[in-house]
């Protein structure tokens, strides 16, 4: 089936919604799978998202869980401050619904401003200095949450409209995987891995180094501010606690265990790193019941930190290039689908 | 004749208290195949950082096109006209050699607003013009959408960046080798990648920084050979850094040549060659006096006149 | 007035305890272009070992002058033979790759040692914060006016201790043949190895001294805040990091100066304003610094050569 060229784009968007909107019907009421996937599905935005600047343009940043909190935060406000106020004409859900995805943009929005601002000093620095901005940046932004009455303190927001669904964060996801793929295929994309490659050479060569790097960070914050709205409508309560340092760094061990560039590695890393320490949690609750069990679970939270450092090292030492070094499922796959594939990508 | 295609004049550059580079003079206009020369430390690579934009420099003027580029970044540099490549090759090695030559190659179709219309601009303001950043971020933003929606607009240049680096590789004799990684390539096809890449910018000035490091005598005889024929091809003006004598003296119409940061002789490879300032400063003086030659008299400023 | 001088000289106090942790930053940076993120993990495994001997020794009953010595010696001994064993196993391996997975891989020791040593099975102390013993007994030292300003007997001492160290390190540095080849591989490495250095032993010696430093600052924090627990490391860390980076990455004064002026400003706004605010002074007094110098106060920041 020949696509006219001008809707080739749109057909992987309205594939994804047709699939979506089925899954959504079929799983959306069993609250703790949708909360699982949930929790899944952000833990992937966020790592594909630090792909793009990690993985594809190589940069060295260290503080997404702070853009995810400036998202969150941002959100989950807006959501409270809106609740009582429905949009005339519209029946309640989709009022609601609305409002949600009000909240979810002007979450991105919020954080990709922080991420120009952020970005646009310390990209035009050597490398190793985002490393440290980013890292302040994460630190400075969960500080100033936790001192401000208008946020909650270190009790944090609570109330938030509980308005995310499988629907939402997954459909999300699917986006944020677009536009990963979108862009490695184009002169975009290969211009990133060229800076990534050799940015002197790449400056050479005409390509504006300092702004497609401010350009890679700022997309990135925006989907972690995404990321973060959507967890702030899916838990009970948003606290600086969520938005730390470590949880920065799991984000890193995921792209780097995934492949630096592989948006594919990302999505794998982060499904896995995500699933396994919420499995083991359940199973010891299962089998330990309350009391032995609640202990285990606790003491699995507590050996993930060293794990995932050791881990680190680890991959260093005998597979730096991680799991899929900077290849892509789809790399593979067009030997076994080629025409549908040219067709749809 | 009208402004040559690059312009340096008086160009120097001083690293806290060191002057790396003194009253450099330099012309190229199409159709030119002129050399740099000098022995090791003299301030050959200087000039050429200087030149594109890696380094800024402390006195002196540099055009390209007409254009003042002192203190731009190298890539509007490279946007005005000039490419380079580089002495130890610094190619994209994790990319494919068609992907390398895609990064260069700037489609010609924008968005919103046409790069002559932008470089106009540009070029009225003497460099420093707002109104032309904000039209270029504005063409790049949309230019992001439309990868991302992949529009038809996006497709053709898409197709045409493909199509320009592919007749690149193929006048290259790369084409068997474009969708291999360029880490895998061997050393004299790595370095013509380097060249198409460079010339994936449409340049009308190409700086080649030691392109026969490393290669055999055939290998060197092929290149000048090529560059000879690039410079016809492509109707640019060449400057060549190297070290090779033979390579210079046999294509290079016009020397220069560097030593302690300045220029000491000037000229057509004959004149240049037998300039007893030139031998001092490759050979020393006592090469001189062995051969019965006159030392020339220490002043640091005067050359043969231009040829 | 008095609430200045008081600041003043909790500020310098903090500050030279930052000033001795960036020192080992900056001179690992110096010789291996590496941001070791694990050196203030380094301080508080020292910091540890300095608690179990005083533990061994009883201080709490009685303190001797060679008591305090042994603490100081076995941590600085101890987190040197660590700062190598770190360096040999997981940092020489990587250094031929890119900057980026050396980086990776400090990380990961740190947060290995911080959240490991929370761990509370076997010899590991977990998370519970724990009392350092007195080693000092607090005297005061002198006092001005009606106790406006105190200045306590261990401050001085600290401080006494503190600039020991950095003369101490500052002798090594500038007049020593180790301090000449430690600055020639800070330089270049092949340039140095080809004038007959032995790289890898500088480099392995220059990480046992920063982390026997870093020991040293770490008891005397104990000292200070009495409070310690594993992820103290983290925190003071980062802060004396970016006091290496506000006096310009692998430049020696420059630390001191850095930590110095990080520990008065840290006092001066937490003193002024609420002490929430204190883990936010020192990033973005960084970000200040570095959106003026961009290569931190006495850096420069290098050209790369193409």
């Amino acid at each position: 089936m020949k696509i006219p060229s001008a809707l080739r784009g749109l057909v992987p968007v309205l594939v994804a919604i047709v699939v979506l909107a089925m899954l959504q019907l079929v799983l959306g009421d069993a609250p703790f799978f949708v909360y699982l996937a949930s929790i899944v599905g952000v833990n992937v935005i966020l790592a594909v998202s630090l792909n793009i600047v990690n993985g594809m343009t190589g940069q060295f940043s260290i503080g997404h869980a702070g853009f995810m909190a400036v998202g969150a935060y941002t959100a989950g406000k807006l959501s409270l401050l809106i609740k009582d106020v429905a949009i005339s004409g519209l029946p309640g859900v989709v009022s609601d619904q609305v409002q949600f995805v009000g909240s979810l943009l002007a979450g991105g929005v919020a954080a990709a401003l922080c991420g120009f601002l952020v970005g646009l000093p310390s990209l035009r620095l050597r490398g190793d200095y985002l490393a440290i901005v980013t890292l302040g940046f994460g630190e400075i932004i969960r500080v100033v949450v936790q001192n401000l009455d208008v946020f909650g303190r270190a009790l944090g927001l609570s109330g938030i409209p509980q308005t995310s669904s499988l629907f939402a964060v997954w459909f999300c996801v699917f986006l944020v995987v677009l536009v990963a793929r979108r862009l490695v295929g184009s002169t975009h994309g290969r211009s990133l891995w060229a800076i990534r490659e050799d940015e002197v050479a790449a400056e050479a060569m005409g390509v504006n180094t300092t702004g497609y790097k401010v350009r890679a960070f700022v997309i990135s914050s925006f989907f972690a501010g995404v990321a973060g709205g959507l967890f702030a409508h899916f838990v009970p309560i948003i606290n600086p606690g969520s938005f730390t340092f470590v949880k920065s760094i799991e984000v890193v061990v995921m792209v780097v265990a995934g492949g630096l560039g592989s948006t594919t590695g990302a999505i794998v890393a982060a499904v896995f790193l995500t699933l396994l320490p919420e499995a083991l949690r359940s199973l010891f609750l299962q089998l330990g019941g309350l009391d032995t069990g609640a202990s285990l679970a606790q003491k699995v939270d507590q050996i993930r930190m060293p794990i995932y450092g050791m881990l680190l090292v680890l991959l260093m030492l005998v597979r730096p290039q991680g799991l899929f070094g900077n290849r892509e499922i789809w790399d593979v796959l067009p030997r076994w689908f080629p025409r549908m594939w040219k067709g749809i990508t | 004749m009208s402004e040559p295609l690059l312009h340096a004049v008086q160009v120097g550059i001083e690293f806290g208290g060191l002057r790396a580079l003194r009253g450099f003079d330099l012309e190229i206009r199409q159709g030119d195949l002129k050399g740099l020369i000098g022995p090791n430390g003299a301030g050959k690579t200087t000039a050429f950082n200087l030149l594109t934009g890696v380094y800024e420099p402390t006195h002196g003027e540099i055009r390209i096109c007409g254009n003042r580029v002192n203190g731009r970044p190298p890539h509007q540099i490279n946007h005005l006209g000039l490419a380079r490549t580089f002495q130890n090759i610094r190619l994209f090695r994790a990319l494919s050699a068609l992907d390398n030559v895609r990064v260069a190659c700037l489609s010609e179709e924008r968005p919103l607003f046409s790069r002559a219309q932008i470089d106009d601009l540009r070029r009225r303001s003497a460099g420093r013009s707002p109104v032309a950043s904000a039209m270029d971020a504005l063409n790049n933003y949309v230019d992001w959408w439309r990868a991302l929606l992949l529009t038809p607009g996006f497709q053709r240049e898409e197709a045409e960046i493909t199509r320009r680096a592919d007749e690149l590789l193929r006048v290259m004799g790369l084409s068997h080798r474009r969708n291999e990684e360029a880490r895998n390539l061997p050393y004299g096809e790595q370095r013509r990648l380097e060249i198409a890449r460079a010339l994936g910018t449409q340049p009308r000035v190409l700086l080649l920084d030691e392109p026969a490091a490393g290669m055999n005598t055939r290998e060197k005889g092929d290149l000048m050979v090529l560059i000879r024929q690039l410079r016809d091809q492509f109707s640019l003006g060449i400057l060549v850094i190297e070290h090779d004598m033979k390579l210079v003296m046999g294509i290079c119409e016009n020397i220069t040549v560097l030593d302690h940061g300045v220029t000491i002789a000037r000229g057509a490879p004959e004149r240049v060659r037998q300039d007893p300032k030139v031998i001092e400063a490759y050979l020393g003086d006592s090469y001189l006096a062995a051969h019965g030659m006159e030392v020339p008299a220490q002043s640091t400023t005067s050359e043969t006149p231009l040829a | 007035m008095s609430d200045f001088a008081q600041h003043l000289i909790n500020g310098v106090a903090a500050g030279t305890i930052y000033a001795l942790v960036a020192l080992g930053y900056t001179m690992v940076y110096g010789v291996l272009k590496l941001i070791n993120f694990a050196h203030g993990d380094v301080m508080m495994v020292g910091t540890f070992l300095g608690y179990g001997v005083a533990q061994e020794l009883g201080v709490e009953r009685q303190s001797t002058l060679w008591g305090v010595l042994l603490i100081f010696l076995a941590a600085m001994a101890g987190c040197a033979i660590l700062g190598f064993v770190i360096e040999r196993f997981a940092y020489r391996p990587l250094r031929d790759k890119p900057r980026l997975t050396a980086l990776i891989t400090a990380i990961g020791i740190s947060f290995t040692l911080s959240y490991g040593f929370q761990l509370d099975f076997g010899p590991l102390p977990g998370a519970a914060p724990r009392a350092f013993p007195e080693v000092i007994a607090p005297r005061e030292w002198l006092i001005v006016g009606d106790r406006s300003v105190v200045i306590w007997n261990w401050q001085v001492i600290s401080l006494a201790i503190a600039i020991a160290l950095m003369l101490a390190l500052q002798g090594l540095v500038y007049r020593t043949r180790f301090g000449r080849a430690m600055r020639a591989v800070s330089f270049d490495h092949r340039t140095a190895a080809l004038m007959g250095i032995p790289v890898d032993r500088i480099i392995a010696l220059t990480f046992m001294l920063g982390s026997a430093l870093a020991a040293g600052a770490g008891i005397l924090y104990a000292i200070k805040d009495t409070a310690i627990q594993p992820l103290m490391g983290l925190y003071v860390g980062l802060k004396a990091f970016v006091a290496a980076v506000i006096g310009g990455i692998g430049n020696v004064p420059g630390a001191v100066v850095g930590g110095l002026l990080l520990g008065l400003v840290e006092e001066f706004v937490v003193g002024y304003s609420s002490s929430s605010w204190r883990d936010a002074v020192a990033f973005g007094f960084l970000i200040l610094v570095l959106l003026v110098r961009p290569g931190g106060l006495f850096g420069r920041v290098a050209a790369e050569k193409v």
